[in-house]
């Protein structure tokens, strides 16, 4: 006889903002939540150093969400300005 | 409870009928969201659990920014499973879904197979109402491994 078993569902996370979109540090969260999880049942020392791990990639995904912003935003500006439409690229630079 | 975390009892039986099909190029399943205390659209309820057989639009809520009703389309990841081990647990994992410029409170979601006759898969209990307002709203899903994807065949 076999004996198949099918799990009860996953847990899912929900992530959500008020007038406007997900900040960077939210989207920087939804990446490691999906890139590291550390089991209960790992030793004390195994979860301390995982859960450095996890705060480290928080940053440094945080630092280049930054920057990827910003990069898109310098690109938004410069198409804006080239096509005449300076007073819209300042309000995007003042973002 | 209105909505309780389970995998459908029905979902179970046409598993053994061939009924879903979770490959990239298969069957579409969505999500839908769902409130509890009258929160859903018309006042209504939702009332979800392991005895689900269907996607019903009771207590679902109300459209809002890119929210319409029967929810959005999933984007489905290959099922999988590990070869390394003599016995080994098969997943089926779903890209992250997010609502945008959408004012939302819901308690809980149905994932179904919206290309066979809206069956239901599994019922996702958020736990508390979770709101968006004016903004996104993000269901992430579990890590896609044997321990935590969200559909696991042991």
């Amino acid at each position: 006889m076999f004996n198949v078993g099918i799990s009860q569902a996953g847990k899912v996370n929900v992530m959500t903002s008020d007038k406007g979109g997900l900040t960077n540090e939210q989207i920087a969260d939804l990446a490691v939540d999906k890139i590291v999880s550390i089991s209960d049942q790992a030793p004390a020392h195994i979860r301390q150093q995982a859960n450095q791990f996890r705060e480290h990639l928080k940053n440094v995904l945080y630092h280049y969400l930054l920057l990827a912003r910003k990069e898109e935003r310098g690109s938004i500006i410069q198409v804006l300005e080239s096509s005449g439409h300076k007073e819209m690229a300042e309000y995007i630079r003042r973002l | 409870m209105a909505i309780a975390q389970a995998m459908c009892n029905s979902f179970k039986k046409e598993l053994m009928l061939g009924t879903h099909n979770f490959a990239t190029n298969g069957n579409t399943f969505k999500l839908a969201l769902y409130a509890e205390g009258g929160g859903g659209k018309s006042s209504t309820t939702a009332t979800l659990g392991f005895g689900t057989t269907a996607y019903t639009t009771t207590g679902e809520i109300a459209n809002s920014g890119s929210y319409s009703a029967g929810g959005g389309a999933l984007t489905k990841v290959a099922p999988s499973v590990a070869t390394s081990t003599s016995t080994a647990t098969a997943f089926a994992d779903f890209a992250d879904i997010s609502f945008t410029t959408a004012t939302i409170t819901a308690m809980g979601a149905l994932i179904y197979n919206d290309t066979n006759s809206d069956k239901a898969v599994c019922v996702l209990d958020f736990t508390s109402n979770k709101t968006s307002t004016s903004g996104t709203f993000t269901v992430q899903f579990p890590t896609a491994d044997a321990s935590n994807a969200i559909i696991r065949i042991a």
